[in-house]
């Protein structure tokens, strides 16, 4: 009886989203999973018109200079921002939900940035923070007296990797740090405070409740992360950062992958939306490798409370 | 509260998607529709222009609506998946060389038209009232030598200056070789102007213009796709390098051209801090907001280099063109409609309003740009993008790198061809 | 006895000075760059680039231009249908499915959660193009419903994914008793469960509703109408189109333009939200 209740629950429950699922991403992630063995001239050629190259478009990838740049750019921007978005998103998520007053105000400017469009913000970026002639940093090194790091060109090709990275992280900190945040006021309060009771002072009470009390949700922040480096959201401030060319400091698969299916901005080049696929299917393959990793290293040890 | 909040919002909800379910407008019967897939954004000034241009010829054509998709220049994406689908669209346009060589296949072949007359060319034939080197460089793009396309906005790519700085400098005549090229530059450095700089999105174009200079684009195109490496080692090259290295150690680019982000570069020009810029005549209007319309806007052809097989009447040029479906129900009102908005009245609004070149033969030209006036109709070699430096997309990035590199002064001419040959 | 309880904050609130310390600081950061951001759309494209915004003047013209050229006004109200339906509808399908996957072990469980997350790592364009592909074959495009139920599947399984890690974390206990009380797994669900993990479902819920605001090549290609337009797509438009032209006040003006709205919206609905989870006094 009660099984079958729950059986029945199960079934109601997961028959939406699975439906979701089948109408909407499991035909365009199949045909692309296809499509990266074939040669494939425009994204919707029809499947009369593809031509098999067996691991054709995978040979091709690992044998191109740019695309592994891009590769071992993604690979940087992911940890080293991983490093930096997660450290000042914990530490914010902490401080706010410690009792300080205004916290929806905090909350609120922190998470700002996010809330506006993405190419705003790095035309601000590229045109005040950084610039060379009057930027906000050149200023402010100089205001402090550090004249040798006024100096750096920050968008030259030597620091521009590290100048894209900051700006979007510096972003995403909010996001992330809201969920923290979320995760963090589901602890009891009680637990806290019999913590203090027992003479444990704040860092300590991070550490041994905190931290093991919001594991899942670090989880999910890496995944997420992943997920924004490699897609979507990073793309749109290589290209504020690099408008027109690819550049070597902020290549990334999305980058190569747009240019293989649709051309070079300004010349008409050979597309080959084949390999524009295999990128698809190497960067799902990379969410799904750390959505695996960080589940066995971060193991769900059912801690209940 | 809550719960009368989430009410209000439903029924909002409702409300309007009733209201504009039903919505669906009827078309008026009796009339010929034609669909247009632009390239522009509505609020674009282009956009702004051909919009009243098409309420103009519907005026014109009783009983033709035109219907335009303003798809911006997101239509590189858009366009061949509503084709594919056969979605009905009449015309649509880009740049002339991708729409020919990547929708060409949809297009129609459009010589026929192009031989008649039309109510705004004066009883010529299309063909004989717009820019022919245009008509060429079509003809040249499709494989077959056929006419795939109607051009329209034409552009130039060349030195821009600040004729302003010119004259204070003291230089009498534009440069016309790398040395008075050099010299100019000498002079307008003593004068204290920034002699030139560049933007990354553009940064290809210098030593792309300059080896087409010394070589020819063909072996541009070459030099760049050559797997083994060996062609870098030509003098030319080195001599290329040594030019621009030599440009870096006297000063003569801004001292933030290692990190220009487009368009602090040409907002430097526009700023009247900078001398000059290679770019296309659009620059003019593209920082018409800082310059204002009476900025002393001068043009020259980029300067022959010593040694070189092409001289100052080559150029890459080119524009937007037009282009019909194959499978259009109504090609030749699609055709008149591209005649209506490039000859005569419609021309010269599109290049009085958007500072830019008209395609027909005697449309006045804006006073920016008699410059390239003069140098559009001495032209007789096209080059392609950058003289061809992009023919091989995987090779760019490092060019464009340690190009930088050598004129922000960071690296030696030879250290740049040996960085090339890896 | 005022001066104790004086104390008490005092006592209760100095250790969090370097805590105030820090994220006063980054406040003051966000809010100087977003600051800039503003004083730009008042200002002028050659004293945006000549680092003289200061000195430039005032110029609300920068607004008007942005408004009267573009028809961004009217792009809100589809904004407002697309993203309130969609919102809503993704988490009534993805928070049960979440809850399941979290707490029940089934075959196919991992299955599934696995496909979830690889979906999340396929670029979004790769999903698009072909669905346009087949949408436009069968003449399913320019409709509302589509692009609803469209935005609506497409953020499952982020929805999914994020929200699982919130079920995970909660007692077996409370289901327990439930059962004991009699209460239907599916109810206990509604009732207890649900509103225990209010926090993730507000968060989640934020995220969506700001994505699918902003979303604009969806919209572009299966909504190419203007009837059908939301204000993403006449943002994108505005901002490139000056770019292209070099109206780089009048950009921001209408970044600013756009945003505003949406930030009004983001403070109404986290502080109603929260508020409304706050009053239901659930305690975990």
């Amino acid at each position: 009886m009660k099984s079958r209740q729950h059986t029945t629950m199960i079934v109601v429950f997961l028959f939406p989203a699975v439906l979701a699922y089948v109408l909407i991403y499991l035909y365009p992630t199949l045909r692309t999973g296809v499509m990266s063995f074939f040669q494939v001239d425009t994204i919707t050629t029809s499947i009369a018109g593809w031509r098999f190259i067996g691991m054709g478009n995978y040979v091709f990838l690992f044998e191109s200079p740019l695309f592994l740049r891009s590769i071992r750019n993604i690979a940087f921007f992911w940890f080293a921002g991983a490093i930096m978005a997660f450290f000042f998103a914990l530490l914010f998520a902490v401080v706010l939900t410690s009792g300080v007053r205004g916290k929806s105000f905090f909350k609120a400017v922190i998470y700002l940035p996010n809330v506006i469009s993405a190419v705003a913000m790095g035309t601000m970026w590229t045109q005040y923070v950084y610039s060379a002639r009057y930027g906000l940093l050149k200023n402010l090194f100089t205001f402090l007296g550090l004249e040798e790091l006024a100096a750096i060109q920050w968008t030259s090709p030597d620091f521009v990797s590290w100048a894209l990275l900051i700006a979007y992280t510096f972003g995403m900190i909010g996001y992330f740090m809201l969920i923290f945040i979320a995760a963090i006021e589901k602890i009891p309060q009680d637990y806290f405070e019999a913590a203090t009771i027992e003479g444990a002072n704040k860092i300590r009470q991070f550490f041994t409740i905190t931290l093991p009390l919001i594991k899942n949700v670090f989880r999910t922040n890496i995944v997420l992360w992943t997920v924004s480096t490699t897609t979507v959201g990073f793309f749109i401030w290589v290209q504020v950062f690099s408008p027109r060319l690819i550049e070597q400091g902020t290549v990334t698969p999305m980058v190569y992958m747009y240019q293989s299916i649709f051309g070079a901005e300004m010349v008409v080049t050979a597309r080959n939306v084949g390999a524009g696929a295999a990128i698809g299917v190497i960067l799902s393959l990379m969410v799904l490798g750390v959505f695996l990793v960080t589940a066995k290293f971060l193991k769900d040890d059912k801690t209940e409370f | 509260m809550k719960r009368f909040t989430f009410l209000i919002i439903c029924i909002g909800l409702m409300a309007s998607m009733g209201l504009f379910a039903g919505g669906q407008q009827s078309a008026s019967e009796a009339q010929t529709t034609l669909v247009y897939w632009s390239m522009w954004n509505q609020t674009e000034t282009q956009g702004q222009v051909l919009t009243q241009a098409i309420r103009d010829f519907e005026q014109q054509n009783p009983g033709v609506r035109v219907q335009v998709n303003w798809n911006g220049r997101e239509i590189r994406q858009t366009l061949q998946p509503a084709l594919d689908q056969g979605v009905t669209i009449d015309l649509w346009d880009e740049d002339l060389e991708r729409v020919i060589l990547t929708w060409g296949n949809y297009a129609l072949k459009l010589d026929p038209f192009f031989e008649q007359s039309y109510p705004t060319t004066n009883n010529q034939p299309y063909k004989d009232v717009v820019m022919g080197s245009l008509l060429d460089l079509a003809r040249n793009i499709a494989p077959d030598g056929a006419l795939y396309a109607v051009p329209y906005q034409p552009f130039v790519f060349n030195m821009m200056y600040n004729k302003s700085h010119f004259q204070q400098a003291g230089i009498q005549q534009v440069p016309r070789t790398w040395a008075e090229f050099m010299d100019a530059m000498a002079k307008l450095k003593a004068a204290g102007f920034e002699p030139m700089t560049i933007d990354n999105a553009y940064m290809d174009t210098l030593p792309g213009y300059y080896l087409a200079r010394a070589k020819g684009p063909e072996w541009v195109a070459q030099l760049v796709s050559d797997r083994t490496n060996a062609m870098w080692d030509d003098p030319a090259v080195l001599q290329m390098a040594r030019a621009f290295e030599e440009m870096a150690t006297k000063g003569y680019f801004s001292r933030t051209v290692e990190s220009n982000v487009w368009p602090a570069g040409q907002q430097d020009l526009a700023a009247g801090t900078v001398s000059m810029y290679l770019n296309g005549t659009w620059l003019v209007n593209e920082i018409m907001n800082t310059t204002g319309p009476d900025f002393p806007w001068g043009t020259f052809a980029f300067p022959e280099v010593p040694g070189g097989v092409t001289g100052r009447t080559a150029a890459n040029y080119g524009s937007q063109a037009f282009q019909i479906n194959k499978n259009s129900a109504h090609p030749e009102l699609a055709f008149k409609l591209a005649v209506h908005l490039t000859t005569g009245r419609w021309d010269e609004e599109l290049a009085k309003r958007t500072f830019g070149v008209p395609v027909g033969g005697t449309t006045d030209w804006p006073v920016q740009l008699a410059d390239a006036r003069a140098i559009f109709n001495s032209l007789d070699t096209h080059y392609p993008w950058a003289g061809g430096i992009q023919a091989n997309p995987e090779k760019l990035p490092v060019i464009i790198e340690n190009f930088t590199r050598l004129i922000a002064g960071r690296i030696t001419a030879d250290q740049f061809v040996n960085n090339l040959k890896r | 006895m005022k001066n104790t309880a004086q104390n008490r904050i005092i006592g209760k609130q100095a250790p969090l000075v370097p805590g105030y310390f820090m994220v006063g600081l980054w406040t003051i950061l966000t809010l100087w760059i977003v600051g800039w951001i503003i004083v730009a759309s008042f200002s002028t494209t050659p004293a945006i680039f000549s680092g003289t915004m200061g000195k430039g003047g005032f110029h609300p013209e920068n607004y008007v231009r942005a408004l009267i050229t573009h028809n961004v006004l009217g792009y809100f109200l589809n904004s407002l249908i697309y993203t309130f339906s969609a919102s809503f509808g993704v988490l009534a399908i993805a928070a049960p499915a979440s809850y399941v996957l979290a707490r029940y072990v089934f075959p196919g469980n991992k299955l599934i959660q696995n496909a979830f997350v690889a979906a999340l790592g396929i670029p979004a364009i790769m999903i698009i193009m072909p669905l346009f592909s087949l949408f436009a074959g069968l003449g399913w495009s320019n409709s509302r419903i589509l692009l609803i139920t469209l935005y609506t599947g497409f953020n499952v399984p982020f929805t999914v994914f994020f929200l699982i890690a919130f079920f995970q974390n909660i007692p077996y206990e409370f289901e327990e008793a439930a059962a004991i009380d009699g209460c239907s797994p599916m109810k206990t669900f509604w009732v207890i469960m649900f509103p225990l993990v209010q926090p993730g479902v507000i968060t989640v819920t934020i995220f969506n509703f700001i994505t699918i605001w902003n979303e604009y090549f969806m919209a572009l290609i299966f909504a190419n109408t203007n009837r059908l337009r939301p204000v993403a797509v006449g943002l994108f438009q505005m901002i490139q189109s000056m770019r292209y032209t070099g109206d780089w006040a009048g950009m921001f003006a209408a970044v600013v333009i756009v945003f505003l709205p949406t930030l009004i919206l983001y403070i109404f609905l986290s502080e109603r939200i929260i508020a409304g989870v706050t009053s239901g006094a659930i305690k975990g």
